[in-house]
C-alpha cells in the first residue's frame, strides 16, 4: 500500500514536522492530521470505543467517527477529529483509548469478550453478584469510560462575539456562495459561515463541476469571494462551524482562530459566535453514508467521496489501487480522477444492475481494463489491523481480492442536523433514499444538497425561487459537469455475511461500536420504537449524533420491522452538531473574570493595609486586616474587636444599599413597605426598620433617614439592595400606582464609613472641628448634612457594634481622602480598621441580628422578639396580615436566644444543632429530638469566652434552662445555658453615651 | 480624560462627567421645572437623547431621565442644581456624578468591539443615533448612549476596575487588534 502526492493549490509546499505517538513524520502546511497521516501511509490511528477494535480514517470531515486523537501540545485536548484538525510544525499528537500502545492494546480483549458487551449490556451484565457493582464494576467502568484523557492545567482563552443579522448563510459551497452573491450590496446584513479555511465546498473537494459561467470552479470561487469581500453588507467567517440552531433563529458557531497554527497563549484560541438572525439559509451540503458489511470498520475502509476529497482538497491519494464499492452514480468522478492520475482501481463493485449503471462508467472500466462487478456487493474484508483482502459476492459466487483500501459509497444524506435542531420537519424522499427538509419551524431556507437537490442544473432555479422573498437580483449559474446530472441509486444498507462469527462484526454506528446484530437483538427484546432502540443500543448517540449512521440504522430497522422507513421515523439530532469545548462556552467568564468584582473607593487603601477580602455579592469587602504576616484570622478578629471596644475602629460600609425615596406620598409608601411607623418620626432623625415579605417573613433591614414626610433615604443590606429597590418599584407600579413616589438607587453615590468605639467622639471632633458632636447637639439616631471640601457629606449617629458610633456618607471621589484624614486624626486614639468578621462578632455581642444569618426566610420579627418594630396601629404594611396567622403566632416557633457555654472553655460553633442529649449515640437508630440551631457563634475577646445566638423552638420561655450543642466530629455535646441574646451593655449606656 | 486603549478601528477613553438622575411624570409642570433649572427642555420620547457639547439629556424610561453634564463644573454647583430640582415635591433628582464612570468608544470597528461584550443589537435601525439603552455589557448593568460617531457607556463606579480590565482584555484578544 502506498499513498502518493497530488498537486493541490490548497496545500502549501512548505514541509513541516509532526509527531504521532512519539514518531516524527513529514507533512505540509495546510494538512489535517488525517491527510498528513495518510500521506505517511499511516492507516491505524485509534481504537474503538467499546471493543477497542483497530480503527483508521473513515472520512474527510466533521462526520469522522473513528479517527479521534489527543493533541498533547494543546492543553492535552482529547477527542479531536483528525479529519478536521489542521497541523502545524511541531504539533504533538497521540492516539487514545489504548494501553500500552496503539498496535498492542490490552483493551482489545473486549472484542474477544464481545458476546457479553452486546446491546443493553449496561443493564444486564452488571446486575450481580451483590457488592460487585460498587467494588468492581463501577470503578472499572469509570476507569475505562471515555476515549481521550481530560486535560490537566487547562488555561485556554476563548472569546465570545455577538452578531445581529438579517441573514445568515451556513456553508460557503456552491449553493452558499451563489446565495451570498445575491445579497451583495443589498440592504441586508449577511453573515456567511464556512467550516473550512477555503470557500467552495464540493467545488474544491471534487471535480464534479467542470465550469461555472465559463469559469473554472477555482476561478469562479475566487471571483465570487472577491465580490463578497468588497460588499460592505456581507461578512465571511472561515474556520467556523455552526454547532447549534436554537429557537428564534439563534445560532451558535465556533471559530478556530488558530487553525493550522500553533496556539499563542496570550491570544484567543477560539471564538464562540452567538448569532441572532432574521433568516437562516442552510447550505451545508450532505454527508455520504456507508454500507454495513463484515468488518466494515477495518483501517483502510473509507467513504468514497472522502477519498476523493483527500485528492482534491489535500493533495494526497491515499491508495493508488483501491477497490470501489458503490450503490449509486456518484463515484464516477472519483473513478475519472484516479484514471487521470494514472492510478487504476483494483476493482469496481456496483450493487446496481448492469443496465442501470451509467454508460460512461462502464466505458471507463472497459477502456482501462478495471475489474467490474455489477449487481454485486462486498461480503466483507479481512486483515490484521488493516484491510488486506476483500471478498466480493456476485450472485452465488465469491471472489477474494488483495487490496489495502476500500472506498465505499452508500449514497448521500442531506445534512439535516441543523434543520432538525431548529424543529423543522423532514420527509422521506424515495429518489435519493434519504430524509430531506420539509416544513421549517422558523425562518429557515435550505438550499442545494441540504434540501435534497442533487441536481446541479436545477440549483440556480432553486436559489432564485427560494430567495425570492428577499429584495435581491436574480443570480445566474451556467454549470457544466464532469458527471451525469441525474443521480441514480439502488437501495443497499447491509450486505449478507457468508459465515456468522462473533468476532467479525458488521457495524452500523462506528462511533459507538453498534453492530447490525445489536439492532436485531434490541428489536427481539422488544425495543422496536426507534427512540427506545437508540437509547438501548446507544446507536447515533453522543458527540457523533449519527452523522453517517443514523439513516442506515433507520433503514436496517425498518427492514427488520417490515415497515417503510418513513413509518419508523427519525430520532432527534441534538445540539451541538459537533463537540464544543467548555473553554469556548465559558468564554472570558473564567479565572479573573469568573464573576464581576465591585470595589469601594477605599479598596486601594485596604490592599496597602493587608486586608483579607471576602465576597459579599460581587463586592470585595475587607474581612479582617492582618497586623503581621503570621497573624491568623482568629487573632486578627480578636485584636480588632478588643481594640474597638477599648478605643475606636472604622469599617468601610460603602457596600450598604442606599435608596432615595421622594414624592408627595413618600410617607404613606414607607409606612406600607416597612413594619415600622414613620408618621410621628421627626425630620432629620433615623430609625432601624424592617421589611417583610407578604408571608410575614423578614426580607431585609436597614436604617431609614427621614428628611421630611416627602423625602426619605433608606439603607439596605449589601446583597439585598437590588432586590429591595426592584420590590419597591414593583409595588409602586402594580399595587399602589396611585401613590406619587419616585425612587433612585444611590448606593454608588456615597462612600460610607462606620466609625465606633468609646473614643469616636474625640476623633470626629478632630476631623470635623466645626461640628458639635455632643450628645445634646447630636443625639443617637439623628443625622445632619455638612459642607466638606467642595462637596457635602451626611453624618448619622448610629452604631452596629453597640458602641458610640457615627456613619459618614461622602461622595466616592472624596472618600479615600476623608478616610485617610480620619486615620491621621485617629492615630493618637489607637483607631484601627476592622473588617466584616469583627463587625459580626461585635454585633453578636450586642445581640443584633444579621439578615441571612439569624433569618432564613422563615423568621418573623416576633420570632426575634422585635415586636417593638411593628407599627401596630398602622392600617397596613406588607406582611401584616400574615403575622396574625395561627402559624406565625405559634408559641413554639423557633425564636432568637443567646447561648452561653457552661464550661467557659467550650466553643459554640455556628450551624450546630441544639439538643436535649449530652451525648449522641455512636450509631443513631432513632431520630434525635431537634430543638434548633446555632445561627451565630464567636469567641468574645471582651467576655473571654464563647457566645452564641440561636433559633430555638419556644426559645423565649427557655431562658435559664440548660441544653446541649452538638460539636463537629464528636458525640459528646457541649452543655449551654439559654440566655438573653444581648451580652454586652444591655442598658445601651455605651450606645447613647 | 484617560485613554484606556487604542487598537485599529477602536479607541476607548474614560471621561469625567457629572450626572443627575431625575424621576418624574414628564408632564408640563415637570418639563417647566427642568427647563427653568437647567435651561434644557427634557426629551419626551422614550430612549431619546438630546445632546450638545455641554450636556447629554436622555429619557431612560417612562418616568426617568439622565442628565449628563459634560462641561467642567464644581460639585457644589451640581448639588445645588439637584437641591433646586428637588424643591418640586413631585420630582426626585439624585446626584450620580461620582457614582458612575463614563467610557467613550469610537472608531469604525466600535460595534464589532462592543459586541464582544454584549448581545445588544447595535444596528442603526435597532439602535438609532441619539437614542440610549440600558443593557448588560460585560455581564454588568450599563447604559449606552449612541451619539452616532461614538458610544458613551456608563456603569457603576464600583465596577470601574473590572470594566476597564474587560475592555483591555477584549482589545488584547480582539480580532481587530
Amino acid at each position: 500500500m502506498s499513498a502518493i502526492n497530488n498537486n493541490c493549490e490548497y496545500i502549501s509546499k512548505k514541509q513541516i514536522e509532526i509527531t504521532f505517538d512519539g514518531k516524527t513524520y513529514k507533512a505540509y502546511e495546510g494538512d489535517t492530521i488525517a491527510s498528513a497521516l495518510l500521506r505517511n501511509n499511516i492507516r491505524l490511528v485509534g481504537r474503538s470505543f467499546k471493543y477497542h477494535r483497530p480503527r483508521g480514517i473513515y472520512t474527510c470531515g466533521i462526520e469522522e467517527p473513528n479517527a479521534l486523537v489527543q493533541i498533547i501540545s494543546e492543553h492535552n485536548e482529547p477527542n479531536t477529529r483528525a479529519t478536521i484538525k489542521r497541523v502545524y510544525d511541531g504539533i504533538e499528537i497521540t492516539s487514545q483509548n489504548r494501553w500500552p500502545s496503539l498496535t498492542y492494546d490490552f483493551g482489545a480483549i473486549n472484542n474477544i469478550l464481545s458476546p457479553i458487551f452486546s446491546a443493553g449490556f449496561y443493564y444486564k451484565t452488571f446486575m450481580g453478584p451483590k457488592g460487585f457493582w460498587k467494588n468492581l464494576y463501577e470503578p472499572l467502568i469509570r476507569r475505562s469510560a471515555g476515549l481521550g484523557k481530560p486535560p490537566k492545567n487547562f488555561r485556554s482563552k476563548s472569546t465570545h462575539q455577538y452578531h445581529n443579522n438579517d441573514v445568515v448563510i451556513i456553508g460557503a459551497g456552491l449553493s452558499g456562495l451563489a446565495a451570498a452573491k445575491k445579497f451583495i450590496n443589498t440592504k441586508y446584513k449577511v453573515l456567511l459561515i464556512e467550516q473550512d479555511s477555503y470557500l467552495g465546498g464540493v467545488l474544491k473537494n471534487s471535480n464534479k463541476v467542470k465550469t461555472i459561467n465559463d469559469l473554472t470552479p477555482r476561478k469562479w470561487i475566487s471571483e465570487t469571494e472577491k465580490l463578497i469581500l468588497n460588499s460592505k453588507n456581507i461578512t465571511i467567517l472561515k474556520n467556523t462551524l455552526v454547532t447549534t440552531y436554537n429557537f428564534t433563529n439563534h445560532l451558535i458557531a465556533l471559530e478556530d482562530k488558530f487553525a493550522g497554527k500553533k496556539i499563542e497563549l496570550n491570544k484567543s484560541e477560539l471564538t464562540l459566535h452567538k448569532i441572532r438572525t432574521s433568516n437562516t439559509i442552510i447550505a451545508n451540503g450532505h454527508i455520504e453514508r456507508f454500507i454495513s458489511f463484515r468488518n466494515n470498520d477495518l483501517p483502510g475502509v473509507m467513504l468514497a467521496s472522502s477519498f476523493e476529497k483527500y485528492i482534491h482538497r489535500y493533495g494526497v491519494v491515499p491508495e493508488k489501487e483501491p477497490v470501489i464499492f458503490t450503490n449509486n452514480s456518484s463515484s464516477l468522478s472519483l473513478l475519472k480522477k484516479l484514471i487521470s492520475l494514472g492510478c487504476k482501481p483494483n476493482a469496481y463493485v456496483d450493487s446496481r444492475k448492469k443496465d442501470n449503471i451509467e454508460t460512461e462508467i462502464k466505458k471507463i472500466l472497459k477502456d482501462n481494463e478495471i475489474s467490474f462487478f455489477s449487481d454485486a456487493e462486498i461480503e466483507g474484508c479481512d486483515g490484521n489491523k488493516k484491510v488486506e483482502t476483500i471478498t466480493i459476492r456476485q450472485g452465488k459466487s465469491f471472489k477474494k481480492l488483495q487490496s489495502s483500501m476500500l472506498c465505499v459509497s452508500g449514497g448521500y444524506n442531506p445534512d439535516i442536523h441543523l434543520f432538525t435542531q431548529s424543529k423543522g420537519l423532514v420527509k422521506w424522499d424515495k429518489n435519493i433514499l434519504s430524509f430531506k427538509p420539509d416544513t421549517p419551524f422558523q425562518k429557515t431556507i435550505t438550499l442545494g444538497s441540504t434540501s435534497g437537490n442533487y441536481n446541479f442544473k436545477k440549483l440556480c432555479d432553486e436559489i432564485n425561487e427560494k430567495l425570492s422573498i428577499f429584495k435581491t437580483k436574480k443570480v445566474s449559474l451556467d454549470i457544466n459537469l464532469n458527471v451525469p446530472n441525474k443521480f441514480s441509486i439502488t437501495e443497499l444498507w447491509e450486505t449478507k455475511k457468508k459465515n456468522n462469527s462473533n468476532w467479525s462484526k458488521s457495524f452500523v454506528d462506528l462511533h459507538n461500536d453498534v453492530t447490525t446484530k445489536d439492532l436485531k437483538q434490541a428489536i427481539t427484546e422488544g425495543f422496536d420504537r426507534i427512540e427506545h432502540l437508540k437509547r438501548y443500543t446507544t446507536n447515533s448517540m453522543g458527540t457523533d449524533q449519527g452523522k453517517i449512521s443514523s439513516i442506515n440504522s433507520l433503514a436496517i430497522v425498518s427492514k427488520m420491522l417490515k415497515k417503510e422507513i418513513s413509518e419508523v421515523g427519525t430520532t432527534t439530532y441534538r445540539p451541538p452538531y459537533a463537540p464544543l469545548s467548555f473553554a469556548a462556552i465559558a468564554g472570558r467568564s473564567t479565572y479573573e473574570f469568573y464573576d464581576p468584582e465591585r470595589k469601594t473607593s477605599i479598596h486601594s487603601w485596604h490592599l496597602k493595609n493587608n486586608a483579607v477580602f471576602e465576597n459579599v455579592g460581587q463586592w470585595k469587602r475587607p474581612w479582617y486586616f492582618k497586623a503581621s504576616e503570621n497573624e491568623t484570622m482568629h487573632q486578627a478578629v480578636q485584636r480588632e474587636s478588643k481594640m474597638l471596644r477599648e478605643n475606636a475602629g472604622i469599617l468601610d460600609g460603602s457596600t450598604l444599599g442606599k435608596i432615595e425615596i421622594k414624592g408627595r406620598d413618600a410617607l404613606e409608601f414607607m409606612n406600607l413597605m416597612y413594619t415600622n411607623a414613620f408618621s410621628k418620626m421627626k425630620p432629620m432623625t433615623s430609625r432601624y426598620a424592617m421589611m417583610l415579605g407578604e408571608d410575614g417573613m423578614i426580607k431585609d433591614d436597614g436604617i431609614i433617614c427621614k428628611i421630611s414626610d416627602q423625602h426619605f433615604i433608606a439603607t439596605t443590606t449589601s446583597s439585598g439592595a437590588p432586590k429591595v429597590l426592584a420590590d419597591m418599584e414593583e409595588y409602586l407600579q402594580t399595587e399602589w400606582p396611585h401613590l406619587q413616589v419616585f425612587l433612585n438607587s444611590i448606593t454608588e453615590q456615597f462612600s460610607t464609613f462606620n466609625i465606633s468605639g468609646p473614643k469616636t467622639r474625640e476623633i470626629m471632633m478632630k476631623v470635623f472641628p466645626d461640628i458639635d458632636f455632643s450628645n445634646d447637639a447630636f443625639p443617637f439616631m439623628t443625622f445632619k448634612n455638612f459642607d466638606y471640601k467642595k462637596t457635602k457629606i451626611r453624618i448619622m449617629r448610629a452604631s452596629f457594634t453597640g458602641e458610640l458610633g457615627y456613619e459618614i456618607y461622602v461622595p466616592p471621589k472624596f472618600g479615600l481622602e476623608l478616610w485617610q484624614e480620619i486615620f491621621s486624626c485617629g492615630k493618637e486614639y489607637n483607631l484601627i480598621p476592622y473588617g466584616t468578621e469583627t463587625m459580626h462578632l461585635l454585633r453578636a455581642e450586642k445581640g443584633y441580628i444579621v439578615i441571612g444569618q439569624e433569618t432564613d426566610g422563615t423568621v418573623t420579627p416576633i420570632d426575634l422578639n422585635y415586636n417593638w418594630m411593628i407599627g401596630k396601629n398602622k392600617k397596613d404594611f406588607i406582611g401584616k396580615r400574615s403575622l396574625t396567622r395561627p402559624d406565625t403566632s405559634r408559641e413554639d416557633r423557633k425564636q432568637l436566644v443567646g447561648l452561653l457555654p457552661i464550661n467557659k472553655k467550650d466553643i459554640i460553633e455556628e450551624g450546630q444543632h441544639i439538643v436535649e442529649l449530652n451525648e449522641l449515640p455512636k450509631k443513631i437508630t432513632n431520630p434525635i429530638k431537634y430543638l434548633g440551631h446555632v445561627s451565630s457563634g464567636y469567641h468574645s475577646p471582651n467576655l473571654n469566652h464563647s457566645i452564641g445566638l440561636a433559633m430555638i423552638k419556644g426559645g423565649k420561655n427557655l431562658f435559664g434552662q440548660k441544653f446541649f450543642v452538638t460539636a463537629t466530629g464528636k458525640t459528646k455535646n457541649i452543655p449551654v445555658e439559654i440566655v438573653n441574646p444581648v451580652f454586652i451593655d444591655p442598658e445601651n449606656k455605651r450606645l447613647t453615651s | 480624560m484617560t485613554n484606556i486603549l487604542s487598537i485599529p478601528g477602536v479607541k476607548v477613553s474614560q471621561k469625567d462627567y457629572h450626572q443627575i438622575i431625575i424621576r418624574g411624570n414628564g408632564l408640563e409642570k415637570f418639563n417647566n421645572t427642568i427647563e427653568e433649572k437647567t435651561s434644557i427642555k427634557p426629551p419626551s420620547k422614550n430612549l431619546e437623547i438630546k445632546y450638545d457639547l455641554n450636556y447629554l439629556f436622555a429619557k431612560n424610561s417612562f418616568d426617568q431621565w439622565s442628565l449628563i453634564l459634560m462641561d467642567k463644573k464644581e460639585h457644589h454647583q451640581i448639588l445645588n442644581l439637584v437641591s433646586s430640582i428637588n424643591t418640586n415635591e413631585n420630582m426626585l433628582a439624585s446626584d450620580y456624578s461620582y457614582g458612575q464612570v463614563y467610557f467613550e468608544i469610537e472608531g469604525e470597528n466600535k460595534d464589532y468591539f462592543i459586541n464582544q461584550l454584549t448581545h445588544f443589537d447595535l444596528r442603526e435601525e435597532k439602535f438609532p443615533k441619539l437614542t440610549m439603552a440600558q443593557t448588560i455589557i460585560a455581564r454588568i448593568d450599563c447604559s449606552i448612549y449612541n451619539l452616532g460617531n461614538k458610544f458613551i457607556i456608563t456603569c457603576n463606579k464600583s465596577y470601574e476596575d473590572y470594566f476597564q480590565k474587560r475592555l483591555k482584555d477584549t482589545a488584547l484578544l480582539s480580532n481587530t487588534s
